[in-house]
């Protein structure tokens, strides 16, 4: 089941990242992932085309860019190798976004790391599959 | 508020527009809103208000978008404010674009 859930959804930068204790069903949690996958990816979409545009969205879509949003890492070293430091604000941008849709605070004073505002942001929608 | 930007505009390459487009926070904030809000005339405070900054914080990054050309400014009634000039924002964008389209993923920049 454990390969399942790592082809489908969500990658995180841990990979058995357990936000809380207690455990869903692995189809709970396959769905869970598979819901926030979805979020994510869409969320970076608008984020991008929002700020740069639709032509500079398709030219990511086309180079792959997009394919990585499961795996933080290998995204911020795709978006990185691009956009060099202005990666870190496309990265907020989505930080923002998504964190507005999950309905978590988001603190533009703090220090900022996507791949653990990413974890945050999955701790939150795991949890709330916990309560459904 | 007086004028921000008087000067002209300089052809810049992609990546320069680039460069100067995600140059910041605040920058990023604002493409973002006045590209989900294209329509969008208010004063700086106003837009410094709108995505949750201080007008000192934000005024120089609204002045650089100004010089790139990306913002206009002009004065209603007794203030001056800022808006964007989709057609410019369009042209820029397009060179960003093109930029990209010759660099290739995975390689340091």
């Amino acid at each position: 089941m454990a390969s399942r859930v790592n082809e489908s959804g969500w990658n995180g930068p841990h990979g058995t990242f357990e936000p809380v204790s207690g455990s869903l069903s692995p189809d709970q949690r396959f769905a869970a992932e598979n819901a926030f996958s979805s979020v994510l990816a869409s969320t970076i979409r608008e984020a991008v085309g929002d700020a740069l545009g639709r032509n500079v969205l398709e030219i990511l879509t086309l180079k792959g860019l997009l394919d990585a949003t499961n795996n933080s890492k290998e995204f911020d070293s795709k978006l990185r190798s691009l956009f060099g430091n202005g990666a870190a604000v496309l990265e907020k941008i989505v930080v923002k976004d998504l964190n507005r849709k999950l309905g978590i605070r988001y603190d533009s004073e703090a220090s900022f790391d996507y791949e653990k505002s990413l974890e945050t942001a999955w701790g939150v929608c795991f949890v709330e599959s916990k309560l459904k | 508020m007086g004028s921000l930007f008087r000067g002209e505009q300089t052809e810049v390459s992609g990546s320069e527009i680039l460069s100067t487009l995600l140059g910041s926070e605040v920058r990023g904030d604002l493409l973002v809103l006045f590209h989900r809000n294209p329509g969008l005339i208010d004063t700086v405070d106003g837009v410094a208000r709108r995505i949750g900054r201080t007008t000192v914080a934000v005024i120089s990054e609204v002045r650089e978008l100004l010089e790139l050309g990306v913002l206009k400014q002009k004065r209603i009634g007794a203030s001056e404010v800022v808006y964007l000039d989709r057609d410019k924002d369009r042209e820029l964008l397009e060179s960003v674009a093109n930029h990209l389209k010759t660099l290739r993923v995975g390689e340091e920049r």
